[in-house]
């Protein structure tokens, strides 16, 4: 199961990557990549002129070799902003679990801002700094500026474990939800740079350790909904008095959790008219496993037309919501195949990357894990059922050691396939006296590309940002630069997060924005279906992924060798349809909904 | 009801008495300097009779989760015949995802809301089968259904699943005689 990991580099990948270094080193930093960029300020969304065309796609690499490229530009952009989280030991899980991060357009400037939710510092039982929450508005330079107190949303103190950014009041401005340890924030984005926290009044504060959340229209009614999964029942006291008491190999005391620890249930809130009803029990919801939440993604997983809804558990069982209609869910994960691994055991489940990996028209789902236990791809088969192929396409082997959190599929050289990435790092940073047990509690993230639908682990050839080590927890990708590739925001615990550039050569991309209501950001559930010779590429916007992150809502597509894309058809949220014939690749294309 | 009733009352006039035993010692007895009081001893053993009985109560109850969940399914077995023979697609789907779920609940021991007792149960260091466990025969804390019995029982929930989507007598009835044969091994 191990071996692939430990792939060795060929000559010519060592020379590539020589050369890549020789190019980065030499090159101007992204402050000077400026040009592609959009002009701000037309509240116009994204760009409609083409940045420059990179080299077409490059036939694939020899195993092991990568003609992946990419680099972490977070300090040179500006993202400094350090994640603070609890104590250095971790002694208690929530100083381990971290959080997610957002790209969004707030401002409907074109260009990708930054949300990053923060946690505390703790310090012998006492919280000795409650972290700031930031909001980083994109520049045409390709760089970020803080605007977190100008706007107004510095998490107000409250411990952020995760966002998730949507317009739900469906007033075009998008809105963002901090899942907190404590009392959830409703960030309002009034539309002039500035936000209301509304979460007391819109109903959805609903203290405790919340985790990831989705806005998705579960009812059909035309609005956003909100489902926010919970973790475990815990104290503030709880965690300031925890002291690491679990044997770990018979060599280590580490982080007590989560068996021993009561699960907290998750919520399902029904808007009704911008003010949010509890409606758990009613819609179908109930958490009666206390499983452990730590993700969730809406999709067409069974392909009826409406979302359906997948919760990632941390040691329980998954949860698959079946979307019966009228507001009402079916919990189906065991016997559609994605609640357990291949052998029937529940994992400990960390983050979900969503994706039609096989060219099915189906949306695969992707589920990370624990290191020493594979991450888990599971294929839709049809009809909402899904099978365990970890082993067969390779994602299992290259996936066994980390300990995995935010993840995405995403066609990261545009030929026409998806590839995966994955964010990792260890909850228990004592394992670093034991190196040679399960390696370091810093790790580097997985790349793993798609090769004809078996994944190959090409991380280690692939540029310095996928060379660094760190605690990873947070992943949302997205094209920040505006230059037709997709690139990565990742939190890191203690440290600044990375902004991950994608410098890849490019085949032809095609980004497709469905434009919401009042030139607002694309709508939740929307499915955009690209077709270039005789295939056919499918993508849905979503509110709520990864791990507890949200992505950038325009949604790409690489076209491989086709310069042109027959059709795309745009499925609006209530099944409506939009549909664009010979669309140029290599541009951001607004698709309008008819009035 | 009835039987969880019996089950419930069952734990708990027998906990009861053991406490009542334990409470009602005298602080002295009157045995010889270095032997354990033998109210003391009797209290244990009575105490030993309660956690061993405690352990068969306990797989007796999950058998009979098991025995209702299997009800479930024979249950919506017949409704899907019915729906099927009246050519009641739409009932006949209901019927056989609702024997997936059944069946998948037998799979598993039981559905999410026993699961989460069985985590408890493991999080205050009870393994019912811990030998089985170390042996690769059982999951962490399951009690009657063994890691094979789980496989089929697993398979055979999606093929229900996947069958219901487009439902046919055959191929329904074929299943069926699969989960009866394991049900039969498990519960002999």
């Amino acid at each position: 199961m191990l071996t692939s990991r430990g792939r060795r580099h060929d000559v010519a990948a060592l020379v590539v990557w020589a050369v890549l270094l020789a190019a980065i080193a030499a090159g101007p930093g992204c402050a000077s990549r400026g040009g592609a960029g959009p002009s701000p300020a037309t509240g116009g969304g994204p760009p409609s002129a083409a940045p420059a065309v990179k080299p077409a796609a490059t036939p694939e690499p020899a195993a092991g070799a990568s003609r992946f490229s990419f680099v972490n530009v977070a300090r040179e952009a500006g993202l400094d902003r350090v994640t603070l989280a609890g104590r250095p030991g971790k002694d208690h899980l929530l100083d381990s679990a971290g959080s997610g991060v957002a790209f969004l357009d707030y401002d409907r400037d074109g260009r990708l801002d930054v949300y990053l939710p923060n946690g505390w510092r703790i310090d012998a039982g006492r919280i000795v700094e409650r972290g700031r929450h930031a909001l980083y508005r994109g520049l045409p330079d390709g760089s970020f500026h803080d605007v977190t107190a100008e706007a107004g949303v510095d998490g107000e103190g409250c411990w952020g474990t995760g966002v998730v950014a949507a317009d739900y009041d469906g007033d075009g401005w998008t809105d963002l939800f901090v899942s907190c340890f404590g009392k959830n924030l409703l960030y309002r984005n009034l539309g002039n740079g500035h936000f209301e926290n509304v979460a007391a009044r819109a109903g959805v504060e609903a203290p405790g350790w919340n985790t990831a959340a989705a806005f998705f229209d579960a009812d059909a009614d035309g609005d956003l909904d909100l489902y926010v999964a919970a973790y475990i029942e815990a104290s503030v006291d709880d965690v300031l008095k925890a002291t690491p008491t679990l044997d770990w190999k018979g060599v280590e005391k580490v982080a007590f959790g989560p068996f021993g620890l009561e699960g907290a249930p998750d919520h399902f809130f029904r808007n009704e008219g911008g003010r949010f009803v509890d409606a758990t029990e009613e819609a179908g919801f109930a958490d009666r496993g206390l499983g452990f939440g730590f993700a969730v993604r809406a999709g067409d997983f069974d392909g009826d037309g409406d979302p359906d809804l997948f919760v990632a558990n941390d040691s329980d069982p998954n949860y698959l919501y079946r979307n019966e209609g009228g507001g009402r869910f079916r919990e189906v994960g065991v016997w559609s195949g994605c609640a357990l691994d291949a052998a029937g055991a529940a994992q400990a489940s960390m983050g979900i990357a969503t994706g039609d990996v096989f060219g099915s028209g189906r949306l695969d789902l992707f589920v990370t894990n624990f290191s020493e236990d594979y991450s888990t791809l599971y294929r839709n088969i049809g009809n909402g059922a899904f099978e365990d192929v970890s082993e067969d396409t390779g994602v299992g082997p290259a996936t066994w050691k980390s300990l995995s959190w935010g993840t995405a599929f995403a066609d990261f050289d545009a030929d026409g396939d998806l590839d995966l990435v994955v964010a990792n790092g260890h909850i228990y940073p004592q394992i670093d006296r034991h190196p040679e047990l399960v390696g370091p509690y810093a790790q580097a993230m997985t790349l793993l590309e798609n090769r004809g639908g078996h994944f190959t682990d090409v991380s280690k050839a692939s540029g310095p940002g996928f060379a660094e080590p760190a605690a990873h927890r947070g992943l949302a990708m997205g094209d920040y630069d505006n230059d037709g590739d997709l690139d990565l925001l990742v939190l890191r615990l203690d440290a600044p997060p990375a902004l991950v550039r994608n410098d890849t050569p490019q085949g032809a991309w095609l980004t497709v924005v469905p434009e919401g209501k009042d030139g607002g950001p694309p709508p939740p559930g929307t499915v955009v279906h690209v077709k270039a010779g005789d295939r056919t590429f499918v993508r849905d916007v979503q509110a709520g992924d990864s791990y507890a992150s949200s992505h950038d809502p325009r949604l790409s597509f690489g076209l491989g060798s086709a310069e042109t894309a027959d059709e795309v058809l745009v499925t609006w949220p209530d099944g409506t349809t939009t549909r664009r014939t010979a669309v140029r690749a290599r541009q951001f294309f607004v698709v309008k909904r008819a009035a | 009801m009835n039987s969880r009733r019996r089950w419930q009352s069952g734990i708990t006039a027998g906990l009861g008495l053991g406490l009542v035993l334990a409470g009602t010692l005298p602080a002295r007895a009157m045995e010889g300097a270095g032997e354990t009081p033998s109210a003391m001893v009797a209290s244990y053993k009575t105490l030993a009779d309660v956690i061993l009985g405690a352990k068969k109560t306990e797989a007796n109850l999950v058998r009979s989760i098991l025995t209702s969940a299997h009800d479930r399914a024979y249950e919506e077995l017949m409704r899907a015949r019915t729906a099927l023979k009246g050519n009641d697609a739409k009932g006949a789907q209901a019927a056989i995802e609702n024997m997936a779920a059944a069946v998948g609940q037998i799979g598993s021991e039981g559905d999410a809301s026993v699961g989460a007792v069985r985590k408890r149960l493991l999080e205050g260091g009870h393994h019912h089968n811990s030998e089985g466990e170390a042996k690769g025969i059982y999951d962490e804390g399951f009690v009657i259904v063994t890691k094979a019995a789980k496989a089929q029982f697993l398979d055979a929930a999606k093929v229900l699943g996947q069958l219901a989507k487009a439902p046919k007598a055959d191929a329904l009835e074929a299943e069926w005689v699969k989960v009866e044969a394991a049900w039969s091994a498990l519960m002999k």
